[in-house]
């Protein structure tokens, strides 16, 4: 009577973190990509961009595996529709992190004015923190679940949380200040150049933006 | 039928500990193997007469042959059902088995009116109850488990005082068991006071400054895993033990109806359970660990990786609490059942993070399908055994 074997099913969580773990390198990827643009190696960056194209890649297969993985047959710690909008959220992070990629390789970025740069490269450092933050928070959904959902360790989550937030709005602000750049140097900038500056912006501001949700999604995973 | 409750059954009794890693798989085959033996021999009494007896009236049964021959295809419905479900992976309960193998030759020979229908009902109740008690008793053990340890301000320090007074609590439910079940004591309180505390306040201490001389870790989750995985093979054996007493009656209750016609000629008659019977059972059940159960545990030893050391050892320590007091009140429930009850218990406490809802499904059914299975198989032998006798 071997039912202990079939018992158990395999918990979601270990493959969730494998897949964090690749959306980080993903947006660390990013932020190599992003300082050769700074440095105007248009080479340089071309080749870590491609490589945030990969990763992104490798991250959708480990999506699709948990999804497959993910049945209705499951009694789950957590609520398993949590668990799925979770993942897509953290996909998400790398979907946006590829975005900003493709639209670094669209131009040469010698015609972006150095104070544009330095808050698109701050923005990226940002983003790193906000991926970093992400798979925190999931190794911390574990740890919950382990101590049987214990106080201490669900605080310990919701600070992550919150400095997740606190990223968002910070990029946020970021965001609206390149916004300004942009337009108060309207008259000095192509149409094409304003537009390649606020699209790898938008698609920067994306990451947190869905760090946030993800990070949302593991608020409602403790409220259950 | 003692070899494949020992093959298949009795392998589950250490399925915590080497699923969470507190033993290897042949560590637990010769833990288990003793202490299924040690537990059928010195405990295995009065539950085995309550199966032989309690489910068919044995005023209506007038030819002793009949009691011959119905608890050989007993035996033999049960242990085929047996083997054919776990061949198919099929998680069937032994006792089910032997109770269906019971009433259905029983009803061949005499119609329904033989079954003890009230008898048969709180059999039935107590597999129902069985699971569901198991769950309830996890579900709070482990509340108050991660209360009384993880949730406090300093986990470390609580998990020094609390650890001990868990594993002291297993010993007080042991001690109290040896008491009624090894020297018969009537009295429960006598039981609690005079074994089961002292013996608890033993075990409390000796831990306690085991654990003073020496905590593992810093790190509460990593010390107090550490902890219990010594504790759990003691709970382990815990449960191994009650197995024991619990399910040797499935293998030798009819052996001993058998013995009873044999050596008295007559059927039904209250005759105490020979010791050496008992010992067969227990060598059954112990060479089905030694021979087929090792296969099975490290099965399970490479498969459960969702299980910690504290789950385990509040798996352990709810089932056997539930299979002992079941033993103790001699009523025949399932340890398999229990314990898949006590597992969903940790489930829904949020401790385990995902089961199989499925298997959960299938045992279910296993519980209203074993009995009528079992039932026909043992009917169709006993018609068989009536002709060619």
């Amino acid at each position: 009577m071997q039912v202990w074997t079939k018992l158990f099913a395999k918990s979601p969580f270990k493959p969730l973190i494998k897949h964090a773990d690749v959306v980080l390198n993903t947006v660390e990827t990013l932020e190599k990509a992003l300082q050769a643009w700074y440095a105007c190696d248009y080479e340089g960056m071309r080749e870590f961009a491609i490589e945030v194209d990969h990763l992104e890649d490798v991250a959708d297969r480990i999506k699709e595996e948990i999804r497959d993985s993910l049945s209705s047959k499951l009694m789950m710690a957590v609520a398993r529709e949590d668990v799925i909008i979770y993942l897509h959220m953290q996909d998400k992070v790398a979907d946006a992190a590829e975005d900003t990629a493709k639209w670094l390789l669209v131009k040469k970025p010698d015609c972006v004015p150095t104070e544009a740069k330095d808050i698109i490269l701050e923005m990226g450092m940002e983003s790193i923190k906000a991926a970093k933050l992400v798979h925190e928070a999931i190794v911390q959904m574990d740890r919950v679940i382990e101590s049987g959902f214990t106080e201490g360790e669900i605080e310990r989550e919701y600070e992550i949380i919150r400095q997740i937030e606190s990223v968002e709005n910070k990029i946020d602000g970021l965001d609206t200040k390149l916004m300004q750049l942009v337009f108060e140097n309207a008259d000095s900038m192509s149409w094409g150049d304003g537009f390649y500056i606020l699209n790898i912006a938008r698609t920067l501001s994306n990451i947190s933006d869905k760090a946030k949700d993800a990070a949302e999604r593991i608020r409602l995973m403790m409220n259950k | 039928m003692a070899w494949a409750i020992g093959a298949n059954d009795a392998a589950n009794s250490m399925s915590t500990a080497v699923g969470a890693k507190a033993i290897t798989p042949k560590q637990a085959v010769i833990i288990a193997g003793l202490l299924e033996f040690t537990g059928a021999y010195f405990f295995g009494k009065s539950v085995t007469e309550t199966i032989r007896k309690g489910i068919l009236d044995p005023t209506m049964i007038t030819d002793p042959m009949v009691l011959v021959y119905g608890s050989v295809a007993a035996l033999l419905a049960a242990t085929i059902w047996l083997i054919v479900a776990t061949k198919f992976g099929l998680p069937v309960s032994t006792t089910h088995s032997i109770i269906g193998g019971i009433a259905g030759y029983g009803i061949v020979y005499a119609g329904t009116a033989i079954v003890n229908w009230g008898k048969m009902g709180q059999v039935v109740l107590s597999w129902i109850l069985s699971p569901i008690v198991g769950a309830i008793m996890a579900y709070f053990i482990f509340k108050a488990f991660t209360k009384s340890i993880f949730e406090r301000k300093d986990p470390v320090r609580s998990a020094r005082i609390w650890s001990p007074f868990w594993i002291g609590l297993a010993f007080v439910v042991i001690g109290t068991m040896f008491y009624i079940k090894v020297l018969h004591g009537k009295d429960l309180k006598t039981g609690v006071l005079m074994y089961g505390v002292p013996l608890g306040i033993v075990v409390f201490v000796v831990t306690y400054l085991l654990i003073k001389l020496r905590f593992p870790s810093s790190d509460p989750f990593i010390g107090v895993e550490a902890i219990f995985r010594k504790a759990q093979v003691l709970t382990s054996g815990y449960v191994a033990l009650a197995h024991g007493a619990n399910d040797v009656a499935n293998a030798i209750g009819p052996v001993a109806a058998v013995y009873a016609v044999a050596t008295m000629g007559l059927g039904g008659m209250q005759v105490p359970v020979p010791k050496w019977i008992l010992a067969m059972g227990g060598l059954g059940i112990a060479i089905g660990v030694a021979t087929y159960g090792y296969r099975v545990m490290e099965t399970v030893g490479k498969k459960i990786t969702e299980l910690t050391n504290t789950r385990g050892f509040t798996i352990d320590f709810s089932a056997a609490t539930v299979v002992l007091a079941a033993s103790w009140l001699g009523l025949p429930i399932s340890t398999t059942h229990t314990v898949v009850g006590a597992v969903i218990g940790i489930g829904l406490a949020r401790g385990v993070k995902a089961i199989n809802k499925d298997i959960v499904r299938d045992i279910i059914i296993s519980w209203f399908v074993t009995v009528p299975v079992a039932g026909l198989i043992s009917a169709a032998i006993f018609k068989l055994l009536m002709i060619v006798g």
